[in-house]
């Protein structure tokens, strides 16, 4: 019924990486994020397949997330950290899922609800969502007088790659912010800020918990290392087939704009994926495809649902599966290619393809 | 959520877009307005926006592919009006598209003759439009393959399996000289069919901005996406000279407000650093949301009553403006584009500063973010 956009998952290669990220940050504990749509992969069933391998925590941006989860009957530990102002917790509470706060307020919202812990989030220099330095004393005495009823499970905060140095404060930031808890007899079992690239990085920001978000997917969260570099194999392959293959005369513009204007008489082929499907319009002219063992470059604009490739005088025939991205160890294009193409990163290459996007899985 | 004010909204003006397609009708009337619902009505919601249109007058649709306006007919959205469908897939439901009089553009003879054995194998008959290569080179029969395309066509018609709806083409947009040549070959593509004995209901080649200022190309029909939705695509043109407003707006509340001393970096590779003390405001949309990482430093989002900067890196699901020494509250409304009644952008300023266009700006907005419909109909 769908457009023929295919998103394959292999779920091999996700418990492959889950497999391969816990032994790299052992003893610490792994926390798989699946947080928009687990990057593109599929929330749901990535999260079960990330559970079957072994992870002890799922993560999640919001609320809404979480509970799509727990709908689905995701029954592992999900900690959520972005908040609706004046969220109530009570959908949280009710179904067992743990949300990070990073304010008196929340904190207090969630103690009022029942949820079963809560994790403190923290800013140790990336400026964004945790409680910022000031605001940890206070923060810290309320949920210590709270631990007896809600326990501090967990103390996170995020890194924010900004260089080694920078790092290094932060990891100490969030050391300091520890040894203030302790102080208040609060002794949360769950340290966390360190993200795939930080985790991959730097063994001293492992503490107890890593979270792995796209490392998980086996996209490395480094321009300068493949995914193969880290041991890592990546899930998704982006496919769809082609639906016309015609024969252009030299020099007649292609698609909207005509940027593209063969030199010579060449065959074009319309492969029916375009940004509405979330492939960034910036590719236009700039990334290329697969088909079988070819390579053949995106020409002219990138359309709302359908780009042109030049397949030159080769064989190309309707139906023909084109491989937009996949795991360059099968000759496939990247991901990590598409965000070249892109000036832009991995994470969003794949994050932002469209929810509605056929996905399979395979085992 | 039970929460008290929604993380991020894309709110949808219902009132608006029907106000666009009933000035758009009354300007080119008496040519028929196809409406564009392509890609879920450019993520507007399709099932929502049909019903209004045919409210305001519409009795043609456009999906691009054929499965939503399958769904569409068996959902029974938009009642008797047609649908139309061009970009098939070799795996597409041909006798699906036949039981549900779903209108075809067709661009070549394997596709002609596919469609008229499904007609055959259910002794129905194919709504059937012949797709004419202009020059743009995606779907479309080439003009040297029409005489053989056509004569064929007429047979299949005479035979009773297909009915000849349409002769339609797209044009490139890309220079007033391609699109006159583009033109030319459709009148002629016209022509050559009705010596061919092809005559058709509706010829079409012309879409949203072209329709508009070139109405000797306008034949019986032209194709409206964007311009419903009021976002006018020609450049230096905004909706307003076209007496169109906006539809979508883009917003979300401020969900982090923290103060920062001079020298603090912000978000990933501490790309900003505030000049001064200031006050950062986190609203939770990122670029899994459709914010582009290029909006950086390249747009304003209004937080407050007034146009802020985005500060260090858009992130997947987050960004922060920097509000300086101005009040902000958590809770407080980001609009980041709209019609532009509050001083926020309008998604077309949106996908310039962005490097795009802002059909792409509507349709990656994502998933996470809910529609919220005002001014439905009553």
């Amino acid at each position: 019924m769908t457009h023929d956009v295919t998103i394959t998952v292999d779920t091999t290669a996700l418990r492959h990486n889950v497999r391969v990220l816990r032994a790299a940050v052992a003893p610490a504990a792994v926390m798989a994020v699946v947080k928009a749509n687990a990057y593109g992969h599929g929330a749901v069933e990535c999260a079960r397949v990330f559970v079957d391998a072994g992870v002890d925590w799922l993560g999640v941006a919001d609320l809404t997330e979480a509970v799509a989860l727990r709908r689905a009957g995701v029954e592992a530990p999900v900690l959520a950290w972005l908040h609706a102002p004046g969220e109530d917790f009570v959908e949280a509470a009710a179904l067992g899922i743990t949300p990070a706060v990073s304010s008196v307020d929340q904190l207090e919202a969630a103690v009022a609800a029942g949820v079963r812990a809560v994790h403190l989030a923290i800013d140790t220099g990336l400026s964004r969502n945790g409680a910022v330095e000031s605001e940890w004393p206070e923060l810290f005495d309320r949920a210590a007088a709270h631990a007896a009823t809600v326990p501090v499970e967990g103390l996170m905060s995020h890194v924010s790659n900004a260089s080694a140095e920078e790092d290094g404060l932060q990891m100490a930031r969030f050391a300091r912010a520890s040894r203030m808890l302790d102080e208040r007899g609060v002794r949360p079992p769950l340290l966390h800020l360190a993200a795939s690239a930080a985790a991959l990085d730097y063994a001293g920001a492992r503490a107890t918990m890593v979270r792995f978000g796209l490392a998980s997917y086996g996209l490395s969260p480094h321009p300068d290392r493949t995914s193969a570099d880290l041991g890592l194999r990546p899930a998704m392959t982006l496919t769809a087939p082609v639906t016309t293959v015609k024969r252009i005369p030299a020099g007649e513009g292609v698609s909207y704009g005509y940027l593209f204007r063969p030199e010579r008489d060449t065959s074009i082929a319309i492969v029916p994926v375009g940004y509405a499907d979330g492939v960034d319009r910036a590719a236009s002219e700039r990334a290329s495809v697969t088909i079988g063992r070819r390579t053949y470059r995106v020409r002219g604009r990138i359309a709302m649902n359908a780009l042109v490739i030049d397949v030159g005088d080769d064989p190309v025939e309707v139906g023909d599966e084109v491989v937009l991205f996949g795991d360059p160890a099968l000759g496939r294009r990247s991901a990590a290619d598409w965000a070249e193409a892109i000036d832009g990163i991995t994470y969003e290459v794949v994050a932002c393809l469209a929810a509605g996007l056929d996905r399979r899985y395979t085992a | 959520m039970s929460a008290a004010t929604p993380l991020r909204r894309a709110t949808v003006d219902l009132a608006a877009y029907r106000a666009n397609l009933e000035s758009l009708i009354a300007r080119l009337d008496p040519v028929e307005i196809l409406a564009i619902v392509k890609a879920d009505a450019y993520s507007h919601g399709a099932d929502v926006l049909v019903p209004e249109a045919v409210a305001a007058g519409i009795r043609w649709f456009g999906t691009v592919e054929l499965a939503p306006a399958l769904r569409l007919r068996r959902l029974g959205i938009g009642g008797d009006a047609s649908f139309f469908a061009w970009q098939l897939s070799p795996s597409d439901d041909l006798g699906a598209a036949v039981d549900l009089a779903v209108d075809l553009g067709i661009s070549t003879l394997d596709q002609l003759e596919a469609v008229a054995d499904a007609a055959r194998a259910r002794a129905g008959v194919a709504l059937v439009h012949l797709t004419i290569d202009t020059g743009l080179h995606r779907e479309g029969c080439l003009p040297s393959d029409w005489p053989a395309f056509v004569t064929r066509a007429v047979a299949l018609r005479d035979e009773g399996v297909v009915r000849l709806r349409g002769i339609f083409s797209h044009v490139s947009e890309t220079s007033e000289a391609d699109d006159q040549a583009a033109a030319r070959v459709f009148e002629r593509a016209v022509a050559d069919a009705e010596a061919l004995g092809a005559t058709v209901e509706k010829r079409h080649m012309s879409s949203s901005s072209a329709a508009l200022e070139h109405p000797e190309r306008r034949f019986d029909m032209v194709r409206m996406g964007s311009n419903g939705l009021g976002i006018p695509v020609t450049e230096g043109v905004t909706a307003a000279d076209r007496g169109l407003r906006p539809v979508l707006t883009l917003s979300a509340s401020v969900v982090k407000v923290k103060r920062v001393a001079a020298g603090t970096g912000v978000s990933y590779d501490h790309t900003f650093r505030a000049p001064t003390d200031t006050t950062i405001a986190l609203v939770p949309l990122g670029y899994a949301d459709g914010v582009s990482r290029r909006a950086q430093g390249a747009v304003h989002v209004v937080v407050a009553g007034a146009p802020r900067p985005i500060v260090g890196r858009v992130a997947m699901d987050q960004f922060l403006v920097d509000m300086g020494d101005d009040p902000v509250e958590v809770g407080d409304e980001a609009v980041l584009f709209g019609p532009g009644d509050r001083g926020e952008m309008t998604i077309g300023e949106w996908a310039d500063a962005t490097g795009t266009i802002p059909e792409e700006v509507a349709c990656r907005v994502g998933a996470r973010v809910p529609r919220v419909y005002l001014g439905g109909r009553p």
